[in-house]
């Protein structure tokens, strides 16, 4: 009998095909050998390192971003939160507080925002797009407020430090942070009960209910942690700058968005992955690193971010597509050749 | 009254799907005038019958001939039908909720002025005498959304008559009706009747049909089976007789009838109206189940069957009521506590909210014990392989490997990787909610010998089915439901397809 849905597996072009990043991948490869031909400085260790640095903070949201939106959700309030971790916890260590104490008292903020979000999305039962609109703009007000518009600046030495420390002289911390954060969030997805309850929710949240899945707590956490994993990028983005600036992140939302969806999460809910998503974050910052490299104005690069997101989604829509029409073929026959015809 | 030629007459109707034929050489007249009953259990052909009427399956789709008035006519779409005068009320109503009552009403016939803008007092007189005519006066700028189901339904009916047609086309128009309503109703249409509106009326409740109708034509199976006329008196047992007198061909297992003590009480379970709001669809409900019984829920559509194991579950609310396991009251108020008690449920629509088809046949087996798999932290994969691995070659699941989508599986093969993810747990009381639907024969006699296994080894079964034949073989008790209680409950000897049904149309 022969096994629909299986076949040639073993066919190791397929099995790659069939990993979610794998579209992500054959963009990524293809797009660094052609920039690196048209200019080598693109490779240079220099600038690897740089682009590694300043996509760190954007890195450690997408990876909470991409929680929410594999649960279906989404959350626009990530660049306030960002600005507002980052005020406050130099507002903190200016009052003379130890550094530990400011990068906790930041991500509090990120916690009491998360926790908002949460409440709302969960409880009150508000759509995610309005409750987290809403306090992107609330929040970006609470940061107005208790700066006064002024940035917090200048800050000690030792606070910057936490950003500005190389390992081994060469890897910053941001990155590594970002690095540590995704491995463990990759195996929270998929190893353990609340991972598999965030694709569960996010492919069918009635069937997860049914299941006895807590779906409320699954939805309020991904919030939580975004949140708090936002307002850390925000604590060491004020470390890297020296400054905690008010206006700080703005846009933000949209870069981490777009990066996770290029990375092949599904806004629909369900399907994505955290390596997937940080490949997404790379290619969003090899694009603009590399187009002002290659001199392009800063005026078209928006419009290749744009075009690039939507070409990154086509691509993986076809994808499934063929895979599924493969997958299918011998049920199809199957069935059109028990079809009665009509006349 | 009545003239030769007949407004509609169909002839030689045949239907055919995938595999199946849904209508077979049906042949039948509307008189003019005339308010005439289609009749049959579900899977009779009624809707199927009506959908061609009403134009959702196109003409070139299947065989014979309809005549208007004599004239040869096809429905190529729902607006060629509405053209020829075919007016349909869905049992689902179709209105726009958030639009004012004028604007349901007119809706797509909206008059316009000369500047080509909507003629808003036009239409408004057109609505209200569309309402003038079914006795009902209502201010036309209200939200339909704050209606009554059955103020509702009259706006369903004002919007047909906007289209003036000859035949009206009514589609279990009273399942969300109290009596009073329901007598409301009839009033109109035999006001309508009067007016030279013929009807095609569908209902399950033989009192309405006797009541409300000329002549009763009886479907079963795609076939057209008799027909009855009002002045000759309708005689229930033969009627009833003609919608179920089938052979079953299916071979249902049988088993022993064992059961033992009590295991589940529910009493006084109260439910709201799914969507009718602020009515109940189940008043008062109590009944117990055994260990190792396969009690059968029966009951008319909207007789609330799949409300109550739902509430049971606590995946939709209760108004009232107290359910006990074991002698015990428990507290169920979501999925997640009735699973600690045991309790377990199969939910009738396997798309909607039983899978979940991003996910592998694996994942899917184990979403109701993420908890157990769990070691000190992290899931053990080996451990959840294992475990599904057994209920996957247990219930002889047909797929490649543990790691396909759930979505590229047959219907009956979804239905045992919904089963299993009950089986895994430690399951006390499954809760079925039409286990077999849409699923070929032969798997459907697997699914029932697997339910057989599941009872002889202890487990509790509450099952609802459609058809009434198989529920009849496979359950050892029964209650019958309807008008929100209890109507009846008979042992495997009494209950016959004649007794239930009898019961749930509460004759």
């Amino acid at each position: 009998m022969k096994k629909a849905g299986a076949p040639e597996h073993s066919n190791v072009f397929r099995k790659f095909l069939h990993r979610q990043e794998s579209s992500i991948i054959i963009a990524l490869v293809i797009y660094i050998i052609f920039v690196s031909f048209v200019n080598p400085t693109f490779i240079s260790s220099g600038n690897i390192f740089n682009m590694f640095r300043s996509s760190g903070f954007s890195l450690i949201a997408i990876t909470g971003m991409t929680l929410i939106l594999i649960t279906g959700g989404l959350d626009l309030s990530v660049g306030s939160v960002l600005a507002l971790g980052g005020v406050v916890s130099g507002m903190v260590v200016q009052a003379g507080m130890p550094v530990f104490v400011a990068i906790l008292a930041g991500m509090a903020m990120g916690a009491l925002i998360g926790t908002i979000n949460g409440t709302l999305v969960v409880k009150v039962n508000i759509p995610p797009l309005i409750v987290t609109l809403g306090m992107m703009y609330a929040t970006r007000g609470l940061v107005a407020v208790i700066t006064r518009g002024v940035p917090v600046y200048p800050l000690p030495k030792k606070f910057m430090n936490i950003e500005q420390l190389k390992l081994f002289g060469v890897v910053p911390t941001v990155v590594i942070l970002a690095f540590f954060i995704a491995a463990i969030f990759h195996v929270v997805l998929n190893r353990t009960p609340f991972g598999r309850s965030v694709y569960a929710v996010g492919g069918n949240e009635e069937a997860a209910r049914i299941s006895g899945i807590n779906t409320s707590r699954t939805k309020f956490n991904v919030y939580l942690i975004t949140s708090v994993l936002s307002s850390l990028a925000g604590v060491m983005m004020a470390a890297r700058l020296g400054s905690g600036e008010s206006a700080a992140g703005t846009g933000f939302e949209l870069t981490v968005i777009c990066a996770s969806i290029i990375g092949g999460t599904s806004v629909a809910g369900g399907r994505g992955t955290i390596l997937g998503a940080i490949l997404g974050g790379f290619f969003l910052e090899i694009l603009t690193n590399s187009l002002t490299l290659m001199r392009i104005s800063v005026y078209w690069q928006q419009l290749v971010v744009g075009t690039v997101l939507i070409l990154a989604v086509m691509l993986d829509q076809y994808k499934r597509n063929y895979m599924l029409r493969q997958s299918l073929k011998t049920n199809i026959t199957d069935s059109t050749s028990l079809g009665v015809s009509d006349k | 009254m009545i003239s030769a030629e007949p407004v509609l007459r169909l002839k030689n109707i045949t239907k055919r799907f995938q595999g199946t034929v849904a209508l077979k050489k049906v042949s039948m007249n509307v008189e003019n005038g005339e308010i005439l009953a289609v009749m049959g259990e579900n899977g009779a052909g009624k809707s199927t019958l009506m959908k061609i009427l009403s134009g959702l399956y196109p003409g070139s789709e299947m065989e014979g001939d309809i005549f208007l008035n004599g004239r040869p006519v096809i429905f190529h779409s729902p607006i060629d039908s509405e053209n020829h005068g075919i007016a349909m009320i869905y049992q689902e109503l179709n209105l726009e909720l958030d639009l004012s009552v004028t604007e349901n009403i007119c809706l797509g016939r909206l008059p316009k002025n000369n500047f080509g803008l909507i003629n808003w007092k036009a239409a408004e007189e057109t609505a209200r005498e569309a309402l003038a005519r079914l006795n009902t006066e209502l201010d036309m700028a209200l939200t339909v959304r704050n209606l009554s189901p059955s103020l509702q339904q009259l706006i369903s009916i004002a919007r047909a008559l906007v289209r003036t047609p000859s035949i009206l086309i009514l589609d279990e128009p009273t399942s969300v009706l109290t009596q009073r309503e329901t007598d409301h109703l009839m009033k109109i249409i035999r006001k309508l009747q009067d007016q030279g509106l013929s009807c095609i009326y569908i209902s399950h409740k033989l009192d309405e049909v006797f009541d409300l109708c000329d002549r009763l034509v009886v479907l079963r199976d795609g076939f057209y089976v008799s027909e009855y006329r009002k002045k000759d008196g309708y005689d229930s047992t033969r009627i009833i007789k003609d919608m179920i007198g089938r052979n079953l061909d299916v071979m249902y297992p049988r088993r022993s009838g064992f059961s033992g003590a009590e295991i589940l009480r529910v009493e006084n379970l109260c439910v709201p109206h799914p969507t009718a709001y602020g009515k109940e669809i189940i008043n008062d409900v109590s009944f117990t189940l055994n260990k190792g019984e396969i009690l059968g829920l029966a009951g008319l559509v909207g007789s609330g069957r799949s409300e109550t194991i739902n509430a049971i579950f606590g995946s939709i609310p209760r108004k009232a009521g107290r359910i006990f396991m074991e002698n015990e009251e428990v507290f169920i108020d979501s999925p997640m506590s009735a699973k600690k008690y045991g309790i377990g449920l199969l939910t009738e629509d396997r798309k909607k909210n039983g899978l979940v088809s991003t996910m592998s046949v694996c994942h899917n087996m184990t979403l109701t014990v993420l908890q157990k798999i769990r070691g000190s932290l992290l899931l053990n994969l080996d451990k959840e392989k294992e475990i599904a691995g057994e209920y996957f070659k247990k219930l002889k699941v047909k797929a490649p490997d543990l790691d396909t989508l759930v979505a590229n599986l047959s219907g009956g093969n979804q239905q045992k990787v919904i089963l299993s993810k009950w089986l895994i747990t430690d399951l006390k009381v499954l809760l079925l909610d039409e286990p077999t639907r849409g699923i070929d024969v032969g798997t459907k006699s697997e699914i029932y010998r697997i339910i057989n296994e599941l009872a002889d080894s202890g487990i509790s079964i509450v099952m609802i089915l459609s058809e009434l034949p198989e529920l009849l073989a496979v359950c050892d008790r029964f209650i019958v439901l309807g008008k929100g209680v209890v109507q009846a409950e008979m042992s495997r000897e009494e209950a016959t397809e004649v007794s239930i049904l009898r019961a749930s149309s509460n004759i």
